[in-house]
């Protein structure tokens, strides 16, 4: 194994089947033909495929809130699923857009709890927290906002509040999706630039699920696609010419 | 006034933890029917004669109460609607009034005596050497709150966001749970079924101390519920208890109303 690679799936089947086939009722449903991929530290890729393809499903699976169908997923060295539930939260995140907003909550707050896999008993935060969660809203550029109430946000300010709140997870592996939907152009840029930024400076490595070719071929090292029932992956620079894309042309 | 302090942080942070597990604002041991469920198991205590002092009432109590909370909690898994548990919580009360209307029917005059006044509700009536049962009680059930700090804090933005911060989200749901059943157990079997302190006083404590952190809530609600019911309890004797927090706790839920449709809950 490489000492590289912070994900590694091998022979990886993703549905919904797997928790109803324990009870003996359905047999489990695999969304695509199981593929093996290896997610490098310092590597931002690309997760694309059309509405339904299971782009989401296959981040939950990563992220360990899906059981996986069949195969094998491992998380610096370690099958997900022996990982004890905090220190998995340590080192890998999902950040999705939608979810229901907080009532109450103000966007400090909300960003704190990314902190709650690193605190004791009691949920406590230090300084050291404290100091990790303005560096998160500052990087993310919701500082200016930090003590409004979540509810009353717009939908891109959500959006960089939920990445905010994965910072401050200090995760290895990060993974988004469609963290663009909601967000204009000009902070879409920004936001695939601070991905680029993350993973040279802190090690990471993220799979970014988005329908924008654009940001996938000039801002990610990889691309992956989940097209026909398969999962298939090239470089960002070559996934045109390998026909990676052709799902995505108009009739 | 022991009983006051004690019932008063039991119902507050059982409604608090409540609203906190099934995202429900307006949920509460009195609406959800726990307390009724709790009322059941006196009832059956006191009426049809199985009765054991005072671990006997507070067990048929608790039992009452966890029953109820297993159905509602298999109602919120299955309805996503805020407004299905609430009418349902309502349901169950009538159905257990009804239970306890046939009991009352069937039973002695000085059962029946006995059961009436416990009915009322007071802070006045439990005996020095209940109160130990009582503290004792209340005790276990905040501690099973208290140990899942974690989990109430992520648990508004629902189990899965939960579960992506490493939180255990079955275990300390149902240890929440237990918890919250507890604390309406112990406060209904020794003070009577008390209204409006378990959904009114987690918003007075959100009001005043303006945060979401578990941490500062629960012990911030324990106070709100201790000094609303020691108010309550300055009233002469007269004047029904219940009649008391009922001024003080419409108010505050129609508040809580109002303040939703403003945020788009209903």
């Amino acid at each position: 194994m490489a000492s590289d690679s912070l994900l590694q799936c091998v022979d990886l089947c993703v549905g919904y089947g797997a928790v109803r086939s324990k009870r003996g009722a359905d047999r489990p449903q695999s969304l695509f033909e199981p593929f093996s991929f290896d997610l490098h530290a310092g590597e931002v890729v690309a997760l694309m495929g059309v509405n339904g393809c299971g782009k989401s499903t296959l981040l939950k699976t990563f992220a360990g809130l899906v059981p996986q169908v069949s195969g094998d997923v491992f998380l610096d060295g370690t099958p997900l699923q022996a990982w004890n539930a905090r220190e998995r939260a340590r080192r890998v995140g999902l950040v999705r857009m939608s979810g229901s907003a907080p009532d109450r909550m103000t966007v400090r707050e909300f960003v704190g709890l990314g902190r709650s896999p690193y605190s004791g008993f009691l949920d406590g935060r230090t300084a050291e927290d404290e100091k990790i969660v303005d560096d998160a809203m500052q990087v993310t550029d919701v500082s200016c906002f930090a003590e409004r109430p979540f509810t009353e946000l717009s939908d891109g300010e959500r959006s960089r509040v939920f990445l905010a709140e994965a910072v401050a997870q200090q995760v290895n592996v990060l993974l988004l999706d469609e963290p663009n939907a909601f967000l204009d152009i000009p902070r879409s840029h920004a936001l695939f630039r601070l991905l680029k930024k993350f993973v040279g400076m802190r090690k990471m490595g993220i799979i970014v699920s988005t329908h924008s070719i654009e940001y996938a071929e000039k801002y990610c090292d990889r691309i992956a696609v989940i097209d026909g029932g398969n999962f298939r992956v090239a470089p960002a620079s070559e996934a045109r010419n390998l026909g990676l894309l052709d799902w995505a042309r108009a009739e | 006034m022991c009983a006051a302090v004690l019932a008063g942080s039991a119902l507050s942070v059982s409604g608090l933890a409540l609203q906190t597990v099934f995202c429900n604002p307006l949920a509460g041991p009195f609406v959800l029917g726990i307390s009724s469920g709790a009322s059941l198991g006196v009832a059956l205590s006191l009426l049809a004669g199985f009765s054991f002092g005072n671990f006997g009432v507070l067990g048929a109590a608790a039992l009452g109460a966890s029953v109820v909370t297993i159905i509602v909690m298999w109602v919120s898994g299955r309805f996503r609607n805020v407004g299905v548990l609430l009418i349902v919580g309502l349901l169950l009360g009538y159905l257990i009034d009804a239970i306890v209307s046939v009991l009352i029917a069937g039973s002695e005059a000085e059962a029946l005596r006995v059961y009436v006044t416990w009915s009322m509700g007071s802070f006045g009536r439990v005996l020095l050497d209940g109160v130990w049962v009582f503290a004792l009680a209340v005790a276990a059930g905040l501690v099973l709150v208290v140990v899942s700090m974690r989990y109430l804090n992520a648990a508004r933005l629902g189990d899965d966001f939960a579960r992506g911060l490493g939180v255990r989200v079955e275990v300390s749901k149902k240890c929440v749970l237990l918890g919250a059943s507890i604390l309406a157990a112990a406060s209904t079997a020794f003070c009577g079924p008390v209204a409006f302190v378990g959904i009114a006083v987690p918003h007075l404590a959100f009001m005043l101390f303006k945060t979401t952190d578990h941490r500062v809530l629960v012990p911030g609600a324990a106070l709100c519920g201790t000094v609303l019911c020691l108010l309550a309890g300055l009233f002469p004797v007269s004047i029904p208890l219940n009649a008391v927090l009922s001024i003080v706790g419409v108010p505050v839920v129609f508040y809580v109303l109002v303040r939703g449709s403003r945020t788009g809950w209903w």
